[in-house]
Protein backbone atom coordinates (compact mmCIF):
# COMPACT_ATOMS: atom_id res chain seq x y z
CA UNK A 1 0.00 0.00 0.00
CA UNK A 2 2.54 2.33 0.57
CA UNK A 3 4.48 1.21 -2.35
CA UNK A 4 1.73 2.77 -4.32
CA UNK A 5 1.01 5.80 -3.08
CA UNK A 6 4.79 6.78 -2.08
CA UNK A 7 6.10 5.93 -5.93
CA UNK A 8 4.83 9.45 -7.30
CA UNK A 9 5.91 11.97 -4.86
CA UNK A 10 9.65 10.01 -5.95
CA UNK A 11 9.12 9.67 -9.44
CA UNK A 12 10.08 12.87 -10.31
CA UNK A 13 13.22 12.56 -8.55
CA UNK A 14 13.04 9.43 -10.29
CA UNK A 15 16.66 7.55 -10.42
CA UNK A 16 16.49 4.73 -12.18
CA UNK A 17 17.25 2.63 -8.84
CA UNK A 18 13.78 4.37 -7.01
CA UNK A 19 11.87 2.84 -10.52
CA UNK A 20 13.63 -0.50 -9.93
CA UNK A 21 13.00 -1.02 -6.54
CA UNK A 22 9.12 0.30 -6.89
CA UNK A 23 8.62 -2.18 -9.70
CA UNK A 24 10.42 -4.69 -7.68
CA UNK A 25 7.64 -4.11 -4.63
CA UNK A 26 4.96 -4.30 -7.29
CA UNK A 27 5.78 -7.46 -7.76
CA UNK A 28 6.04 -8.54 -4.56
CA UNK A 29 2.20 -7.33 -3.65
CA UNK A 30 1.07 -10.32 -5.96
CA UNK A 31 3.18 -12.77 -3.94
CA UNK A 32 2.26 -11.68 -0.82
CA UNK A 33 -1.42 -13.09 -0.40
CA UNK A 34 0.49 -16.70 -1.42
CA UNK A 35 3.39 -15.76 1.58
CA UNK A 36 0.20 -15.17 4.02
CA UNK A 37 -1.53 -18.07 3.53
CA UNK A 38 2.12 -20.89 3.43
CA UNK A 39 2.46 -18.82 6.78
CA UNK A 40 -1.01 -19.33 8.07
CA UNK A 41 -0.46 -23.01 6.81
CA UNK A 42 2.73 -23.44 8.55
CA UNK A 43 1.13 -21.72 11.75
CA UNK A 44 -1.73 -24.83 11.63
CA UNK A 45 0.44 -27.06 10.91
CA UNK A 46 3.00 -26.31 13.93
CA UNK A 47 0.15 -25.33 16.58
CA UNK A 48 -2.61 -27.99 16.01
CA UNK A 49 0.38 -30.31 16.30
CA UNK A 50 -1.22 -31.69 13.18
CA UNK A 51 -0.30 -35.23 12.25
CA UNK A 52 1.16 -35.57 8.70
CA UNK A 53 -1.68 -37.80 8.26
CA UNK A 54 -4.15 -34.84 8.12
CA UNK A 55 -2.07 -32.09 6.68
CA UNK A 56 1.69 -31.76 5.89
CA UNK A 57 4.09 -29.09 6.30
CA UNK A 58 4.95 -26.37 3.35
CA UNK A 59 8.40 -28.16 3.61
CA UNK A 60 7.32 -31.40 2.95
CA UNK A 61 5.03 -30.27 -0.31
CA UNK A 62 8.77 -28.58 -1.18
CA UNK A 63 10.61 -31.96 -0.78
CA UNK A 64 7.72 -33.92 -2.45
CA UNK A 65 8.25 -30.97 -5.66
CA UNK A 66 11.68 -31.43 -6.02
CA UNK A 67 11.18 -35.50 -5.93
CA UNK A 68 8.73 -35.75 -8.29
CA UNK A 69 9.91 -32.71 -10.59
CA UNK A 70 13.61 -34.89 -10.34
CA UNK A 71 12.21 -38.48 -11.37
CA UNK A 72 10.16 -36.33 -14.16
CA UNK A 73 7.07 -37.51 -12.70
CA UNK A 74 5.96 -34.51 -12.45
CA UNK A 75 6.77 -33.43 -16.36
CA UNK A 76 4.70 -36.41 -17.25
CA UNK A 77 1.75 -35.69 -15.55
CA UNK A 78 1.82 -32.21 -16.40
CA UNK A 79 2.29 -32.45 -20.10
CA UNK A 80 -0.18 -34.88 -20.42
CA UNK A 81 -2.79 -32.32 -19.13
CA UNK A 82 -1.30 -29.75 -21.04
CA UNK A 83 -1.55 -31.85 -24.27
CA UNK A 84 -4.85 -32.36 -23.60
CA UNK A 85 -5.91 -28.55 -22.52
CA UNK A 86 -3.71 -27.58 -25.65
CA UNK A 87 -5.83 -29.75 -28.30
CA UNK A 88 -9.00 -29.16 -26.65
CA UNK A 89 -8.38 -25.09 -27.89
CA UNK A 90 -7.41 -25.54 -31.10
CA UNK A 91 -10.19 -27.62 -31.93
CA UNK A 92 -12.52 -25.64 -30.13
CA UNK A 93 -11.46 -22.85 -31.91
CA UNK A 94 -11.57 -23.92 -35.52
CA UNK A 95 -14.65 -25.23 -34.67
CA UNK A 96 -16.71 -22.62 -32.68
CA UNK A 97 -15.59 -19.67 -33.62
CA UNK A 98 -17.12 -20.55 -37.52
CA UNK A 99 -20.39 -21.92 -35.70
CA UNK A 100 -20.57 -18.84 -33.72
CA UNK A 101 -20.24 -16.26 -36.90
CA UNK A 102 -22.80 -18.26 -38.80
CA UNK A 103 -25.09 -17.85 -35.93
CA UNK A 104 -23.91 -14.37 -35.07
CA UNK A 105 -24.32 -13.28 -38.29
CA UNK A 106 -28.28 -14.79 -39.02
CA UNK A 107 -30.49 -12.87 -36.52
CA UNK A 108 -32.97 -15.17 -36.47
CA UNK A 109 -30.67 -18.19 -35.70
CA UNK A 110 -29.17 -16.10 -33.04
CA UNK A 111 -32.48 -15.33 -31.07
CA UNK A 112 -33.47 -19.16 -31.60
CA UNK A 113 -29.86 -20.48 -29.86
CA UNK A 114 -29.57 -17.78 -27.40
CA UNK A 115 -31.49 -19.74 -24.69
CA UNK A 116 -29.93 -23.01 -25.90
CA UNK A 117 -26.48 -21.98 -25.54
CA UNK A 118 -27.09 -20.50 -22.19
CA UNK A 119 -28.87 -23.88 -20.67
CA UNK A 120 -25.64 -25.29 -21.89
CA UNK A 121 -23.11 -23.16 -20.35
CA UNK A 122 -25.44 -23.96 -17.06
CA UNK A 123 -24.66 -27.69 -17.34
CA UNK A 124 -20.76 -28.01 -16.34
CA UNK A 125 -18.40 -30.27 -18.51
CA UNK A 126 -18.60 -32.70 -15.42
CA UNK A 127 -22.10 -33.03 -15.48
CA UNK A 128 -21.62 -34.50 -18.28
CA UNK A 129 -18.66 -37.35 -17.12
CA UNK A 130 -21.41 -40.04 -16.32
CA UNK A 131 -23.25 -40.04 -20.33
CA UNK A 132 -19.24 -39.39 -21.55
CA UNK A 133 -17.69 -42.34 -19.41
CA UNK A 134 -20.91 -44.91 -20.47
CA UNK A 135 -20.23 -43.86 -24.02
CA UNK A 136 -16.46 -43.74 -24.69
CA UNK A 137 -15.31 -45.89 -21.66
CA UNK A 138 -12.45 -44.20 -19.45
CA UNK A 139 -10.65 -43.05 -22.43
CA UNK A 140 -9.13 -39.69 -23.06
CA UNK A 141 -11.98 -39.51 -25.93
CA UNK A 142 -13.90 -39.16 -22.55
CA UNK A 143 -11.61 -36.85 -21.25
CA UNK A 144 -11.38 -34.60 -24.50
CA UNK A 145 -15.26 -34.82 -25.10
CA UNK A 146 -15.90 -32.99 -21.63
CA UNK A 147 -13.21 -30.62 -22.02
CA UNK A 148 -14.30 -29.42 -25.46
CA UNK A 149 -17.57 -29.17 -24.61
CA UNK A 150 -16.58 -26.89 -21.51
CA UNK A 151 -14.65 -24.58 -23.89
CA UNK A 152 -16.44 -24.24 -27.05
CA UNK A 153 -20.09 -23.34 -25.41
CA UNK A 154 -17.92 -20.41 -24.11
CA UNK A 155 -16.11 -19.50 -27.47
CA UNK A 156 -19.57 -19.71 -29.70
CA UNK A 157 -21.69 -17.73 -27.14
CA UNK A 158 -18.67 -15.04 -27.29
CA UNK A 159 -18.00 -15.27 -31.07
CA UNK A 160 -21.97 -14.84 -30.97
CA UNK A 161 -22.34 -12.33 -29.48
CA UNK A 162 -19.14 -10.57 -30.57
CA UNK A 163 -20.73 -10.26 -34.05
CA UNK A 164 -24.23 -9.37 -33.23
CA UNK A 165 -22.66 -6.04 -31.11
CA UNK A 166 -21.00 -5.09 -34.31
CA UNK A 167 -23.35 -1.87 -35.32
CA UNK A 168 -25.24 -2.43 -38.65
CA UNK A 169 -23.78 0.42 -40.23
CA UNK A 170 -20.09 -0.64 -40.32
CA UNK A 171 -21.58 -3.15 -43.05
CA UNK A 172 -23.87 -0.99 -44.84
CA UNK A 173 -21.12 1.99 -44.64
CA UNK A 174 -18.51 -0.86 -46.63
CA UNK A 175 -21.66 -2.04 -48.81
CA UNK A 176 -21.48 1.02 -50.38
CA UNK A 177 -17.99 0.98 -50.81
CA UNK A 178 -18.73 -1.96 -52.96
CA UNK A 179 -17.74 -5.01 -50.54
CA UNK A 180 -19.21 -8.05 -51.28
CA UNK A 181 -19.96 -10.99 -49.04
CA UNK A 182 -16.31 -12.34 -48.17
CA UNK A 183 -15.30 -8.63 -47.68
CA UNK A 184 -17.80 -8.05 -44.90
CA UNK A 185 -16.45 -11.43 -42.96
CA UNK A 186 -12.57 -10.15 -43.44
CA UNK A 187 -13.09 -6.58 -42.65
CA UNK A 188 -15.74 -6.18 -40.34
CA UNK A 189 -16.97 -9.50 -38.83
CA UNK A 190 -13.72 -10.64 -38.10
CA UNK A 191 -11.66 -8.04 -36.50
CA UNK A 192 -15.19 -6.30 -35.15
CA UNK A 193 -15.42 -9.92 -33.28
CA UNK A 194 -11.84 -11.05 -32.37
CA UNK A 195 -12.42 -9.14 -28.71
CA UNK A 196 -15.31 -11.04 -27.77
CA UNK A 197 -13.47 -14.24 -29.56
CA UNK A 198 -10.76 -13.62 -27.12
CA UNK A 199 -12.63 -12.86 -24.56
CA UNK A 200 -14.85 -16.64 -24.81
CA UNK A 201 -11.76 -18.28 -25.18
CA UNK A 202 -9.99 -17.33 -21.93
CA UNK A 203 -13.43 -17.94 -20.02
CA UNK A 204 -13.28 -20.95 -21.85
CA UNK A 205 -9.93 -22.08 -21.42
CA UNK A 206 -10.91 -21.38 -17.67
CA UNK A 207 -13.58 -23.61 -17.93
CA UNK A 208 -11.86 -26.33 -19.89
CA UNK A 209 -8.71 -26.33 -17.09
CA UNK A 210 -11.41 -27.17 -14.12
CA UNK A 211 -13.38 -29.86 -16.15
CA UNK A 212 -10.10 -31.21 -17.51
CA UNK A 213 -8.69 -32.06 -13.57
CA UNK A 214 -11.82 -33.04 -12.67
CA UNK A 215 -12.35 -35.57 -15.72
CA UNK A 216 -8.49 -36.67 -15.18
CA UNK A 217 -9.75 -37.84 -11.61
CA UNK A 218 -12.33 -39.85 -13.05
CA UNK A 219 -10.92 -41.39 -15.67
CA UNK A 220 -7.56 -41.98 -14.59
CA UNK A 221 -5.37 -42.14 -17.67
CA UNK A 222 -2.86 -39.56 -16.44
CA UNK A 223 -2.67 -35.89 -16.15
CA UNK A 224 -2.63 -33.74 -13.04
CA UNK A 225 -5.84 -34.60 -11.85
CA UNK A 226 -5.06 -38.07 -11.91
CA UNK A 227 -1.65 -37.36 -9.99
CA UNK A 228 -3.36 -35.50 -7.09
CA UNK A 229 -6.33 -38.12 -7.18
CA UNK A 230 -3.82 -41.54 -7.68
CA UNK A 231 -2.02 -39.88 -4.30
CA UNK A 232 -5.17 -40.00 -2.76
CA UNK A 233 -5.46 -43.77 -2.00
CA UNK A 234 -2.19 -43.83 -0.25
CA UNK A 235 -2.67 -40.54 1.57
CA UNK A 236 0.30 -38.92 -0.08
CA UNK A 237 -0.70 -35.35 1.07
CA UNK A 238 2.30 -33.63 0.22
CA UNK A 239 1.93 -35.06 -3.61
CA UNK A 240 -2.04 -33.94 -2.87
CA UNK A 241 -1.15 -30.37 -2.59
CA UNK A 242 1.84 -30.22 -5.15
CA UNK A 243 -0.14 -31.12 -7.90
CA UNK A 244 -2.62 -28.58 -6.65
CA UNK A 245 -0.15 -25.68 -7.04
CA UNK A 246 1.40 -27.39 -10.54
CA UNK A 247 -2.58 -26.99 -11.86
CA UNK A 248 -2.96 -23.21 -10.18
CA UNK A 249 0.57 -22.24 -11.81
CA UNK A 250 0.24 -23.87 -14.95
CA UNK A 251 -3.24 -22.30 -15.68
CA UNK A 252 -1.89 -18.58 -14.83
CA UNK A 253 1.32 -19.28 -17.01
CA UNK A 254 -1.14 -19.84 -19.61
CA UNK A 255 -3.22 -17.34 -19.01
CA UNK A 256 -0.78 -14.82 -18.52
CA UNK A 257 1.74 -15.55 -21.41
CA UNK A 258 -0.37 -16.53 -23.88
CA UNK A 259 -4.07 -15.10 -23.69
CA UNK A 260 -4.05 -12.03 -21.51
CA UNK A 261 -1.60 -10.99 -24.12
CA UNK A 262 -3.88 -11.76 -26.92
CA UNK A 263 -6.82 -9.63 -25.33
CA UNK A 264 -4.78 -6.44 -24.22
CA UNK A 265 -3.47 -6.17 -28.10
CA UNK A 266 -6.96 -5.92 -29.44
CA UNK A 267 -8.50 -3.94 -26.86
CA UNK A 268 -5.37 -1.42 -26.71
CA UNK A 269 -5.65 -0.95 -29.71
CA UNK A 270 -8.94 -0.72 -30.91
CA UNK A 271 -10.07 0.89 -27.84
CA UNK A 272 -13.47 1.74 -28.43
CA UNK A 273 -14.38 -1.32 -28.96
CA UNK A 274 -15.19 -2.09 -25.17
CA UNK A 275 -16.60 0.46 -23.15
CA UNK B 1 -41.11 25.50 -57.27
CA UNK B 2 -43.01 23.24 -58.54
CA UNK B 3 -42.64 19.49 -60.31
CA UNK B 4 -40.05 20.20 -63.23
CA UNK B 5 -40.27 17.55 -66.38
CA UNK B 6 -38.40 14.49 -66.50
CA UNK B 7 -34.92 16.10 -68.42
CA UNK B 8 -31.75 13.97 -68.55
CA UNK B 9 -29.53 15.30 -66.03
CA UNK B 10 -31.72 13.83 -63.31
CA UNK B 11 -29.44 11.86 -61.37
CA UNK B 12 -31.61 10.09 -58.80
CA UNK B 13 -35.50 10.12 -59.24
CA UNK B 14 -37.78 8.82 -56.85
CA UNK B 15 -41.33 7.68 -58.05
CA UNK B 16 -44.16 7.11 -55.96
CA UNK B 17 -42.22 6.21 -53.13
CA UNK B 18 -43.96 4.80 -49.99
CA UNK B 19 -42.44 2.12 -47.48
CA UNK B 20 -43.66 0.30 -44.66
CA UNK B 21 -42.27 -1.64 -41.75
CA UNK B 22 -42.62 -5.30 -40.90
CA UNK B 23 -43.10 -5.69 -37.94
CA UNK B 24 -44.62 -8.30 -35.14
CA UNK B 25 -47.86 -6.24 -34.96
CA UNK B 26 -48.21 -5.84 -38.68
CA UNK B 27 -46.83 -3.77 -41.58
CA UNK B 28 -45.56 0.08 -39.99
CA UNK B 29 -46.33 3.24 -42.45
CA UNK B 30 -42.43 4.85 -42.55
CA UNK B 31 -43.24 7.90 -44.99
CA UNK B 32 -45.96 9.36 -47.26
CA UNK B 33 -45.85 9.13 -50.84
CA UNK B 34 -42.76 10.66 -51.89
CA UNK B 35 -42.02 12.09 -55.28
CA UNK B 36 -38.26 13.83 -55.88
CA UNK B 37 -35.81 14.36 -58.52
CA UNK B 38 -32.28 15.05 -58.28
CA UNK B 39 -30.20 16.72 -60.78
CA UNK B 40 -26.51 15.67 -61.54
CA UNK B 41 -24.13 18.14 -59.41
CA UNK B 42 -27.21 19.39 -56.79
CA UNK B 43 -26.97 19.40 -53.70
CA UNK B 44 -30.47 18.68 -52.19
CA UNK B 45 -31.07 18.75 -48.34
CA UNK B 46 -34.32 17.34 -46.80
CA UNK B 47 -35.73 18.88 -43.23
CA UNK B 48 -38.34 17.30 -41.63
CA UNK B 49 -39.55 16.12 -38.18
CA UNK B 50 -37.81 13.44 -36.27
CA UNK B 51 -39.81 10.38 -36.80
CA UNK B 52 -41.31 11.46 -40.39
CA UNK B 53 -39.33 9.24 -42.58
CA UNK B 54 -36.22 10.69 -43.88
CA UNK B 55 -33.99 8.14 -42.56
CA UNK B 56 -36.49 5.60 -44.52
CA UNK B 57 -35.68 7.85 -47.64
CA UNK B 58 -31.98 7.83 -47.56
CA UNK B 59 -31.74 4.03 -47.11
CA UNK B 60 -34.20 3.24 -49.98
CA UNK B 61 -31.94 5.08 -52.15
CA UNK B 62 -28.97 3.76 -50.92
CA UNK B 63 -30.56 0.30 -51.61
CA UNK B 64 -30.27 -0.75 -48.04
CA UNK B 65 -34.38 -1.07 -48.31
CA UNK B 66 -36.31 -2.33 -51.26
CA UNK B 67 -39.09 0.42 -51.64
CA UNK B 68 -42.51 -0.99 -50.30
CA UNK B 69 -44.13 1.10 -53.56
CA UNK B 70 -42.94 2.94 -55.99
CA UNK B 71 -39.27 2.96 -57.48
CA UNK B 72 -36.09 5.22 -57.08
CA UNK B 73 -33.81 5.04 -60.29
CA UNK B 74 -30.05 6.49 -60.46
CA UNK B 75 -29.07 7.46 -63.89
CA UNK B 76 -32.23 5.77 -65.09
CA UNK B 77 -31.38 2.60 -63.27
CA UNK B 78 -33.89 1.12 -60.69
CA UNK B 79 -31.93 0.93 -57.45
CA UNK B 80 -31.83 -2.71 -56.00
CA UNK B 81 -28.86 -2.82 -53.72
CA UNK B 82 -26.23 -0.80 -52.67
CA UNK B 83 -23.55 0.08 -54.82
CA UNK B 84 -20.36 1.84 -55.10
CA UNK B 85 -22.08 4.44 -57.38
CA UNK B 86 -23.60 5.99 -53.96
CA UNK B 87 -21.94 6.43 -50.93
CA UNK B 88 -23.27 6.96 -47.68
CA UNK B 89 -22.30 9.18 -44.71
CA UNK B 90 -23.93 8.12 -41.64
CA UNK B 91 -24.79 10.43 -38.38
CA UNK B 92 -23.14 7.78 -36.24
CA UNK B 93 -19.45 6.97 -36.90
CA UNK B 94 -18.98 4.10 -39.02
CA UNK B 95 -15.66 4.55 -39.62
CA UNK B 96 -14.08 1.36 -38.48
CA UNK B 97 -12.14 1.73 -35.15
CA UNK B 98 -9.29 -1.40 -35.65
CA UNK B 99 -8.32 0.80 -39.00
CA UNK B 100 -6.26 3.77 -38.80
CA UNK B 101 -7.55 7.15 -40.53
CA UNK B 102 -5.22 6.43 -43.67
CA UNK B 103 -6.56 2.46 -43.99
CA UNK B 104 -10.11 3.63 -43.06
CA UNK B 105 -10.26 6.47 -45.52
CA UNK B 106 -8.50 4.30 -48.70
CA UNK B 107 -10.87 1.37 -48.20
CA UNK B 108 -12.84 2.53 -50.46
CA UNK B 109 -10.42 2.33 -52.89
CA UNK B 110 -8.92 -1.29 -51.53
CA UNK B 111 -12.08 -2.92 -52.15
CA UNK B 112 -12.09 -1.71 -55.66
CA UNK B 113 -8.78 -3.35 -56.10
CA UNK B 114 -7.22 -0.22 -57.14
CA UNK B 115 -3.44 -0.05 -57.03
CA UNK B 116 -1.51 1.09 -53.83
CA UNK B 117 -0.05 4.00 -55.65
CA UNK B 118 -2.78 5.45 -56.91
CA UNK B 119 -4.25 4.90 -53.66
CA UNK B 120 -1.81 6.37 -51.47
CA UNK B 121 -2.06 8.98 -53.54
CA UNK B 122 -6.00 9.87 -53.03
CA UNK B 123 -5.60 9.33 -49.73
CA UNK B 124 -3.15 11.73 -49.16
CA UNK B 125 -5.19 14.51 -51.32
CA UNK B 126 -8.47 14.01 -49.44
CA UNK B 127 -6.31 14.06 -45.82
CA UNK B 128 -4.90 17.29 -46.66
CA UNK B 129 -8.56 18.58 -48.23
CA UNK B 130 -10.22 17.17 -44.90
CA UNK B 131 -7.40 18.57 -42.85
CA UNK B 132 -6.19 15.50 -41.31
CA UNK B 133 -2.89 15.91 -42.21
CA UNK B 134 -0.85 14.70 -39.44
CA UNK B 135 -3.22 12.06 -37.85
CA UNK B 136 -2.73 9.52 -40.91
CA UNK B 137 -1.98 6.84 -38.28
CA UNK B 138 -4.12 7.63 -35.45
CA UNK B 139 -7.05 5.38 -34.79
CA UNK B 140 -10.62 6.55 -34.51
CA UNK B 141 -10.75 5.99 -30.57
CA UNK B 142 -7.53 8.61 -30.37
CA UNK B 143 -9.61 11.18 -32.44
CA UNK B 144 -12.28 13.98 -31.49
CA UNK B 145 -16.17 13.45 -32.47
CA UNK B 146 -15.40 16.21 -35.48
CA UNK B 147 -11.99 14.66 -36.65
CA UNK B 148 -13.67 11.27 -36.69
CA UNK B 149 -16.43 12.71 -38.93
CA UNK B 150 -13.91 13.91 -41.00
CA UNK B 151 -12.53 10.91 -41.81
CA UNK B 152 -15.84 9.35 -43.00
CA UNK B 153 -16.49 11.82 -45.29
CA UNK B 154 -13.45 12.06 -46.85
CA UNK B 155 -13.61 7.96 -47.05
CA UNK B 156 -16.84 8.71 -48.93
CA UNK B 157 -14.76 10.77 -50.96
CA UNK B 158 -12.37 8.94 -51.61
CA UNK B 159 -14.14 6.17 -53.15
CA UNK B 160 -15.29 8.87 -55.83
CA UNK B 161 -18.53 7.92 -56.21
CA UNK B 162 -21.69 9.99 -58.05
CA UNK B 163 -24.08 10.54 -55.17
CA UNK B 164 -23.20 10.83 -51.71
CA UNK B 165 -26.27 10.65 -49.57
CA UNK B 166 -25.93 12.09 -45.82
CA UNK B 167 -27.59 11.13 -42.73
CA UNK B 168 -27.63 13.98 -40.51
CA UNK B 169 -23.67 13.61 -40.43
CA UNK B 170 -22.72 16.24 -37.85
CA UNK B 171 -25.61 15.85 -35.50
CA UNK B 172 -23.57 14.53 -33.08
CA UNK B 173 -20.32 16.91 -32.62
CA UNK B 174 -20.35 19.97 -30.67
CA UNK B 175 -22.16 23.08 -32.33
CA UNK B 176 -18.78 25.49 -33.09
CA UNK B 177 -17.17 22.24 -34.99
CA UNK B 178 -20.28 22.06 -36.51
CA UNK B 179 -20.19 25.36 -38.39
CA UNK B 180 -16.24 24.53 -39.27
CA UNK B 181 -17.47 21.06 -40.62
CA UNK B 182 -20.35 22.57 -42.77
CA UNK B 183 -18.12 25.39 -44.46
CA UNK B 184 -15.49 22.57 -45.27
CA UNK B 185 -18.17 20.17 -47.09
CA UNK B 186 -19.52 22.91 -48.57
CA UNK B 187 -15.27 23.97 -50.01
CA UNK B 188 -15.51 20.16 -50.87
CA UNK B 189 -18.26 20.04 -52.33
CA UNK B 190 -17.39 23.16 -54.96
CA UNK B 191 -13.56 21.45 -55.49
CA UNK B 192 -15.39 18.03 -56.74
CA UNK B 193 -19.14 17.59 -58.73
CA UNK B 194 -20.88 15.36 -56.62
CA UNK B 195 -24.46 15.19 -56.40
CA UNK B 196 -25.17 15.41 -52.73
CA UNK B 197 -28.60 14.54 -51.04
CA UNK B 198 -28.55 15.34 -47.24
CA UNK B 199 -30.64 15.02 -44.41
CA UNK B 200 -31.07 17.25 -41.36
CA UNK B 201 -33.33 18.85 -38.80
CA UNK B 202 -31.30 21.67 -39.05
CA UNK B 203 -32.98 24.45 -40.95
CA UNK B 204 -29.51 26.71 -40.91
CA UNK B 205 -28.06 23.63 -42.13
CA UNK B 206 -30.26 23.22 -44.97
CA UNK B 207 -29.83 26.51 -46.35
CA UNK B 208 -26.56 27.30 -45.79
CA UNK B 209 -25.39 23.70 -47.74
CA UNK B 210 -28.38 23.37 -50.03
CA UNK B 211 -28.86 24.28 -53.94
CA UNK B 212 -32.51 23.04 -52.82
CA UNK B 213 -34.03 22.84 -49.41
CA UNK B 214 -36.58 20.22 -49.34
CA UNK B 215 -39.26 20.53 -46.25
CA UNK B 216 -41.38 17.56 -45.50
CA UNK B 217 -44.42 17.29 -43.31
CA UNK B 218 -44.31 15.27 -40.21
CA UNK B 219 -45.12 11.45 -39.91
CA UNK B 220 -46.43 9.84 -42.47
CA UNK B 221 -43.92 12.26 -44.54
CA UNK B 222 -44.41 13.85 -47.61
CA UNK B 223 -42.83 17.17 -49.56
CA UNK B 224 -44.94 20.08 -48.33
CA UNK B 225 -42.40 22.74 -50.15
CA UNK B 226 -39.43 22.85 -51.99
CA UNK B 227 -37.13 25.73 -51.97
CA UNK B 228 -34.48 26.94 -54.15
CA UNK B 229 -31.63 28.61 -52.74
CA UNK B 230 -29.61 31.25 -55.17
CA UNK B 231 -25.99 30.75 -54.75
CA UNK B 232 -23.92 34.08 -56.14
CA UNK B 233 -21.01 31.58 -56.64
CA UNK B 234 -20.29 27.72 -55.71
CA UNK B 235 -17.99 27.04 -52.76
CA UNK B 236 -16.46 29.94 -50.81
CA UNK B 237 -19.43 30.28 -48.44
CA UNK B 238 -18.93 30.88 -44.92
CA UNK B 239 -21.76 31.00 -41.83
CA UNK B 240 -19.90 35.06 -41.57
CA UNK B 241 -21.18 36.13 -44.35
CA UNK B 242 -24.37 34.15 -44.44
CA UNK B 243 -25.65 35.10 -41.29
CA UNK B 244 -24.82 38.78 -42.84
CA UNK B 245 -26.49 37.91 -46.51
CA UNK B 246 -30.59 39.13 -46.36
CA UNK B 247 -31.44 37.17 -48.94
CA UNK B 248 -30.43 33.73 -47.34
CA UNK B 249 -31.96 35.18 -43.95
CA UNK B 250 -35.28 35.15 -45.64
CA UNK B 251 -35.12 31.90 -46.32
CA UNK B 252 -33.96 30.46 -43.71
CA UNK B 253 -36.94 32.13 -41.80
CA UNK B 254 -39.44 31.06 -44.66
CA UNK B 255 -38.15 27.41 -44.17
CA UNK B 256 -38.17 27.56 -40.51
CA UNK B 257 -41.70 28.85 -40.55
CA UNK B 258 -42.36 25.93 -43.05
CA UNK B 259 -40.66 22.99 -40.35
CA UNK B 260 -42.16 24.73 -37.02
CA UNK B 261 -45.68 24.20 -38.27
CA UNK B 262 -44.64 20.60 -39.09
CA UNK B 263 -43.34 20.41 -34.86
CA UNK B 264 -47.01 22.40 -33.42
CA UNK B 265 -48.75 19.65 -35.30
CA UNK B 266 -46.31 16.63 -34.50
CA UNK B 267 -46.90 13.85 -31.63
CA UNK B 268 -50.46 12.98 -31.71
CA UNK B 269 -50.55 11.90 -35.10
CA UNK B 270 -47.43 10.19 -34.62
CA UNK B 271 -47.73 6.21 -33.10
CA UNK B 272 -44.93 5.25 -30.56
CA UNK B 273 -43.62 2.66 -33.13
CA UNK B 274 -43.22 4.64 -35.99
CA UNK B 275 -39.19 4.56 -36.79
CA UNK B 276 -37.08 7.52 -36.73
Amino acid sequence: MTASTAAPALAPRGSGLVAAVMSALGGLKILLPFALLTAIWWAIKIEAQLSDQILVSPAAVWNAFIQLASHGVLAEYASTSLRMIGISTVISMAVGVPIGFAVGVNRTAAHALEGFLRFLQSISGIAWLPLAIIWFGFSQTTTLVIVIYSLIVPIIFNTMVGVRAIPENYALALRSLGAGRLRLVTDVYLPGALPSIVVGLRLGMGYGWRALIAAEMLVRQGGLGDLIFGARTFNQIDRIITGMICIGCLYIIIDRLIVQPIENLTVARWGLLRK
Amino acid sequence: MSARAISADDKIVVSGFRHFFDTADGPVQATGTLDIRIRAGEFVTLVGPSGCGKTTLLKAIAGFIRPTEGTITCDGKVIRGPGRDRGVVFQELAILPWRTVRRNIGHGLEIAGVAKAQRDETVRRLIALTGLAGFEDRYPHELSGGMKQRVAVARTWAADPDVILMDEPFAAVDAMTRLTLQEELARLCAATTKTVFFITHSVDEAVFLGDRVLVMTRWPGEIKARIDVPRRERGGRDWESFVADAEMQGIAEQVLRLVRAERGAAGAAKPSGAPT
